[in-house]
């Protein structure tokens, strides 16, 4: 059994397994940042889909696996949830 | 899809529930549509891994010999951690009871009964809107197009968009929802066998609690596939979003499971296998407050997860099974209402009276009071603490071994654990599990 020292992946690494058809057009959209509960979406999104940008919170869908989390954290007015386009999104495998 | 389309039934996605009503409805003759967003039937699910077979076999009673199983559960393992100290208890199996296998081909192959019996899937199609006119369900809208039919049933799943819209489901509360995240780790089968203990088509399910979760409510788990592992964490939503905000837990959900992966514990067992699918999704924690007020309205029935048809028993989460089984008593009811020739609330209702009398509402409330235990922090914390650190000081001395009693008395002191507080628990424990 291999007894070298556990490497640890990083979110980015494990993304990098998914298969995805990303559409042009974006499903979730950030609409009042300041009413949104930051700290919770940068570490519970489990693709880390929310990152701060210079400051600024910043969605990034193509990566989302449409989990619903996000959506139960916030309301309408803050942020637009939808799910992606028929045949769009994540394609789980081994799901 | 054309505006002037009219079928018996259509199904708003071919998940479990979805696919087992339209199987059924199909193989009694009604023509059955089943839409699907995803790019096949399977494409958008994910579980833990693994399935009880008796529901299962009830509407496919050629389950066991046709659908793609991996293992059956041959041994259940619980595990308390805490720090790099395990206890694990090990329970063998005699029978087969549930099996294990990815819910994307499990769902594919009930997708292909379903279409086999005479239904017919359209996948890569959203569902944009249940449409109603004079207080009826009349179709299923999707786009510019429109889908007329006699019953719509709503398995849309845990995220439901379209009941919230037309007021049949309040939006999800944090509380009563857990957020899960799972690994698929690749290892060949001989491997699996050997280090697990296994025979071909043996499986593990296995339960961890404690430092895995960072001590928020919820658990990890482990299953074995036929030559991968699943491994994942389950946290209450509303715990981990406290945890963040106290700082308690401070880096992101995936460094977590991470931490888990790599536990040396457990470790070990998958060393060499490579991470080949990283998944999340929301789980019901309490269904008795996610359940809609309602399962049905005038040419409308809600299944599955949609219909918070799920049971948590504190060890497992059925989701599957109870889906499938909502799926075949939706059946019954809406042949009974094609036999009468009537779509109104009063047949329908017969679908709501029949899953509160089935075994899923049974042991819906059975386990009632498992979700509040799962807010207790001892569970999570202080147990994990006390076992692994009484049974330390038990058997890792070196020359004269404390009686089991004091071992524990002193972990007891040792991590401000009260023997009345410990009694309580593990009184509420035997009482609601």
């Amino acid at each position: 059994m291999n007894r070298s020292p556990p490497k640890k992946m990083r979110i980015e690494e494990l993304i990098r397994r998914n298969i995805w058809e990303v559409d042009k057009e974006r499903h979730i959209e950030i609409l009042d940042e300041k009413s949104l509960p930051k700290k919770q979406l940068l570490l519970l999104c489990p693709m880390r889909c929310y990152v701060e940008e210079e400051g600024r919170l910043v969605m990034h869908y193509e990566e989302c696996v449409e989990c619903g989390l996000c959506r139960i954290l916030s309301n309408p007015k803050s942020l637009r949830w939808d799910l992606p386009r028929g045949g769009m999104g994540i394609r789980y495998r081994y799901g | 899809m054309s505006s002037s389309l009219k079928f018996d039934v259509v199904i708003i996605g071919a998940g479990p529930a979805g696919c087992s009503t339209g199987y059924l409805l199909a193989k009694s003759g009604l023509n059955v549509l089943i839409i699907e967003r995803g790019s096949e039937p399977g494409a958008k699910q994910l579980w833990g891994g693994k399935a009880y077979a008796q529901p299962l076999r009830e509407v496919w009673p050629e389950l066991d010999r046709e659908a793609p199983i991996h293992r059956w559960i041959s041994i259940e393992r619980f595990s308390l951690v805490s720090g790099e100290r395990v206890v694990t208890l090990e329970y063998k199996l005699g029978r087969k009871v549930a099996f294990t296998t990815y819910l994307s081909e499990l769902v594919s192959w009930m997708a292909k009964k379903a279409e086999e019996a005479g239904a017919m899937i359209i996948s890569k199609t959203r569902a944009d809107e249940i449409v109603i006119k004079n207080g009826r369900v009349i179709g299923v809208r999707s786009g510019s197009d429109v889908v007329e039919a006699d019953v719509v049933i709503d398995a849309e799943g845990i995220n439901r968009i379209l009941l919230e819209k037309i007021g049949l489901a309040s939006k999800l509360s944090p509380e009563h929802i857990g957020l899960g995240v799972k690994e698929v780790l690749k290892l060949n089968s001989e491997k699996i066998n050997e280090r697990f203990g296994l025979e071909d088509e043996e499986g593990v399910s296995w339960l961890v609690i404690g430092d895995v979760t960072k001590n928020i409510p919820g658990g990890g788990f482990i299953y074995t596939m036929r030559d991968t592992i699943s491994l994942g964490i389950v946290v209450r939503v509303s715990s981990a979003y406290d945890a963040v905000e106290r700082g308690e837990l401070n880096k992101h959900v995936s460094e977590v499971l991470e931490d888990f992966r790599t536990h040396p514990y457990f470790y070990r067992l998958w060393s060499d296998a490579e991470v080949i699918e990283y998944g999340g999704r929301l789980v019901i924690e309490n269904p008795v407050e996610t359940m809609p007020k309602k399962l049905y309205m005038p040419g409308l029935i809600i299944v599955g997860d949609a219909a918070g048809t799920l049971v948590n028993t504190g060890y497992t989460f059925r989701g599957v099974d109870t889906a499938v089984y909502s799926g075949k008593i939706a059946a019954e009811t809406i042949l009974e209402a094609f036999g009468k020739k009537d779509f109104s609330e009063e047949i329908l209702r017969r679908y709501e009276e029949k899953i509160k009398s089935s075994y899923i509402y049974d042991e819906i409330l059975r386990h009632k009071g498992v979700s509040d235990l799962m807010r207790e922090k001892f569970l999570f914390k202080d147990l994990p603490r006390l076992l692994t650190g009484g049974f330390e000081k038990i058997l890792e001395a070196d020359y004269e071994e404390p009686k089991i009693i004091d071992g524990f008395r002193k972990t007891m002191r040792e991590n401000n654990i009260s023997l009345l507080r410990l009694l309580s628990v593990m009184i509420k424990l035997v009482s609601k599990l």
